[in-house]
């Protein structure tokens, strides 16, 4: 895991991609009890290609050419399947803008706030992310003026409320 | 939950606070923990047919 990052933490900085935050169960997983999952799931911008088309190909090319091959929709980074998901939306653009900054071991990394997870939970849906969105209630730290804020600003206090 | 026995109350309680005490360790014991987990559950996946990979930690692979 620490190797992982380590790497991310080169293609950052190498400017393959322009930031990455973990996301998924170990995003979570920082802020409640640990989840079961087989992925890393890895936020990222990546810088636009020519024309403006944003594809993860490049960052699979450099990765390739570290030895890291592709497994599914996953790379595998020193024994650790990581899922690359592009941001797609406004809400992911400003978790990741907004992630923390933080340190595994001794490695420094990001992870998505605990409250933009939430917002992504919802914003989901499906019947995992209700169900993690009722763990983060019962375990997490939420700032809930902050979660309020960013539940406005993508029209999510609806699903909040439910 | 009112009507449930002192008994299975307390046990309740007990698991509620163990998941609690688990939140607050820190991130790389989470990992751990994570990792011990898919130890757990992936003969019973592979079983079934869905391949998973267990994470090799960095400790194990030096």
């Amino acid at each position: 895991m620490k190797r992982t990052l380590e790497i991310l933490n080169e293609l950052e900085r190498k400017g393959v991609l322009s930031r990455y935050a973990i996301g998924g169960a170990m995003g979570a997983t920082f802020y409640l009890e640990p989840l079961l999952t087989f992925d890393l799931d890895v936020f990222v911008v990546l810088p636009q290609a020519a024309g403006g088309l944003v594809t993860l190909a490049p960052l699979y090319e450099a990765l390739r050419r570290r030895g890291y091959a592709e497994e599914g929709e996953c790379v595998n980074i020193e024994g650790v399947p990581v899922q690359f998901l592009p941001a797609y939306n406004a809400l992911v653009e400003e978790a990741l803008r907004e992630a923390r900054e933080t340190a595994y071991e001794d490695t420094p990394t990001h992870v998505l706030r605990a409250e933009h997870l939430v917002a992504i939970c919802l914003q989901t849906g499906r019947d995992k992310d209700r169900e993690r969105v009722r763990i983060f209630r019962e375990q997490a730290e939420l700032d809930l003026k902050y979660l309020t804020e960013v539940l406005q600003r993508h029209g999510l206090e609806a699903k909040w409320k439910q | 939950m009112n009507n449930l026995n002192p008994e299975i109350t307390r046990l309740f309680a007990a698991k509620e606070a163990r998941r609690q005490r688990l939140a607050r360790l820190s991130y790389a014991e989470k990992v751990k923990a994570v990792v011990q987990l898919q130890r757990m559950v992936a003969p019973l996946l592979r079983q079934r047919g869905r391949h998973v990979r267990v994470w090799e930690l960095d400790e194990a692979r030096s």
